[in-house]
């Protein structure tokens, strides 16, 4: 009687774990685009979202990433008494932007090995191999500094000094940020997380991704586009100066040279 | 460095990109228009080091330099026309060399920026032309207040014997300034300083003054009026090349310097009115010595981060 009972309960509970729905996620930010103008000093940006079946053991991820660019590190070697840049390393498609919030510290959410899967936190960023690209037209092997060989694998121990190097700088701008527990979970498997753009902000496409953590796997996922653009007087300037190079020297000249004028007026009068 | 201050007086420079407090432009503008108003100089090698300091990228700090000196050295060379204390024949030979010198400055400045060697060859030309000018005006201007001083009638070092100078030929005789020499020197000097505008961000008066009163020998009413004559056109062009070249110059940051550096300037000629003429050079020869000495310095001190990161293209995407 009590052993069928038991069974009956623990028949029960199996089933209500196959009855429970298929983890997923959903999210949106604030902003779809941010601009830029000329009193930019910064931005908080909130990421709403939802859930579906969220446990307890659950933890939630959000990973913002900007646009890539090519950053060159060069190691800074006294020569002759003084410090000198040496040894440049060609790092391409690094994001110029990288936060993360977290529900819980990164490293009890999942292995290392399972982060670096979906490319989560900064040492997954860099698991790829640096590329010496000759940066002038000329020859490579005759540009000083840049060696011919091929470019060491990523596990070299020469190049983690450079890694960290981008990480430092990234940090030191604010530009690579980690949130432990910026990820809030409200009731009902909502969730919120606030994350910040520095007055360095770099302009372009950005990606939020949100992830779904269960007994350190990603069991759900979800992707949300920003923009961050100049808008108003910035970008009227940047754009002519980026468009029309020439005649916006010319004007920077004119404008120069009014001021210039002005000034002579001003004071020079009596 | 992330700078957090109140919104209204933070302003986003949308070349440089970075947000600046508009009252440090400003001011800093206020403070080297003083100086340069003091001591008749630009004042450039002493605001480029600053605004490299306060995280303008070099690049953006170098080019937007230019207009901001084109600003200045026109009210100064336009108060010196109508004084008639400026050299139009003169100026016109040192600009010719300029000219040249300007166009040579900006490629070299874009080859030395894709080798990634542009700081320490913008830092290495400080070190050298600060300390080498800063030392020379230094022994001179005590010299000076030293003889000054003894009550001795101060000689006149300008009518020494003939030195090389006078001994190359292809002469021109320059009425207002009553010289007969050759056209070399001057237009020697004029490329020098056209491509130290375009590389160190500096209008060049402080080579041009000295190496006027030195090597040229020109009397000393007319050396600084021809100087910003030559500077104001050397620096307009280096404007219009970096621009078109570089897209490096921030019209936003020249033009808040600008107005800090036109009143300052005002004040800066005021207060120079009560100093003596070799007090004065001895006052700019020691900081443009303490400058090149910091320059100096962080090149040889153990930095705080061995490693520099920089952007491959260069900044200012699409």
């Amino acid at each position: 009687m009590l052993g069928a009972l038991l069974l009956a309960l623990s028949l029960q509970g199996q089933q209500t774990i196959i009855q429970t729905e298929a983890p997923s996620i959903v999210a949106a930010l604030t902003h779809e685009t941010v601009e830029i103008r000329e009193d930019f000093v910064g931005q908080e940006l909130v990421l709403y979202g939802a859930t579906r079946g969220l446990t307890i053991q659950d933890e939630i991820v959000v990973v913002l990433r900007g646009p890539e660019y090519d950053l060159r590190v060069m190691r800074k070697e006294r020569n002759f008494g003084i410090w000198v840049n040496s040894d440049p390393l060609v790092f391409a498609d690094v994001p110029s932007y990288y936060a993360i919030a977290t529900s819980l510290p990164l490293e009890n959410i999942a292995s290392d090995d399972e982060l670096a899967e979906s490319r989560i936190g900064l040492p997954s960023l860099f698991a790829r191999q640096p590329v010496n690209m000759p940066l002038t037209s000329t020859a490579p092997d005759e540009t000083p500094g840049f060696e011919t060989a091929a470019p060491p694998a990523p596990a070299d121990p020469d190049i983690l000094p450079y890694l960290q190097a981008i990480a430092r700088a990234g940090e030191r701008q604010a530009l690579y940020a980690e949130a432990q527990r910026g990820v809030e979970v409200l009731d009902g498997g909502l969730f919120r997380a606030t994350i910040s753009l520095p007055p360095l902000t770099p302009v372009g496409d950005y990606v939020a991704d949100v992830y779904l953590f269960r007994a350190g796997r990603v069991v759900a996922s979800r992707s949300a586009a920003l923009r961050v653009e100049k808008a108003g007087l910035e970008r009227f300037i940047f754009d002519f100066a980026q468009t029309l190079p020439w005649l916006y020297g010319l004007v920077c000249v004119m404008l120069a040279v009014l001021a210039g004028y002005i000034a002579d007026v001003l004071f020079n009068r009596r | 460095m992330p700078r957090r201050a109140s919104r209204p007086v933070q302003i986003y420079l949308p070349i440089a990109e970075i947000s600046v407090n508009i009252f440090l432009l400003l001011g800093l503008g206020g403070g080297i228009g003083f100086l340069s108003g003091l001591f008749g100089v630009g004042g450039g090698f002493l605001m480029t080091p600053i605004l490299m300091f306060i995280g303008i990228p070099p690049t953006v700090a170098v080019s937007t330099q230019a207009p901001q000196i084109v600003a200045s050295s026109f009210s100064g060379a336009l108060a010196h026309w109508k004084r008639k204390t400026l050299d139009v024949k003169m100026g016109g030979l040192l600009l010719s060399g300029g000219v040249v010198g300007s166009f040579f400055g900006v490629q070299l400045f874009a080859y030395l920026r894709s080798l990634g060697q542009i700081d320490l060859f913008i830092s290495l030309s400080y070190v050298g032309f600060l300390g080498v000018i800063g030392g020379l005006m230094f022994l001179e201007s005590v010299r000076s207040i030293l003889r000054a001083r003894s009550g001795q009638p101060a000689t006149a070092p300008r009518r020494r014997r003939r030195s090389w100078v006078e001994q190359l030929p292809v002469k021109m005789r320059f009425p207002s300034s009553g010289l007969y020499i050759s056209i070399f020197p001057p237009i020697a000097i004029g490329f020098l300083v056209g491509v130290l505008a375009a590389i160190m961000g500096v209008g060049g008066g402080f080579v041009m003054v000295p190496a006027m009163i030195y090597i040229l020998r020109m009397p000393t009413n007319v050396v600084v009026g021809t100087s910003l004559f030559q500077i104001l056109f050397v620096t307009a062009l280096t404007t219009v090349l970096q621009a078109g070249q570089n897209q490096t110059v921030d019209i936003v940051l020249a033009m808040l310097l600008i107005t800090g550096g036109v009143v300052g300037a005002q004040f800066g000629a005021r207060a120079g009115r009560h100093i003596k003429a070799e007090e004065l050079r001895a006052l700019l020869a020691f900081m443009v010595l303490a400058v090149c000495f910091k320059i100096g310095l962080d090149l040889v001190v153990t930095p705080s981060d061995l490693f520099v990161v920089t952007p491959v293209e260069p900044q200012g995407g699409p």
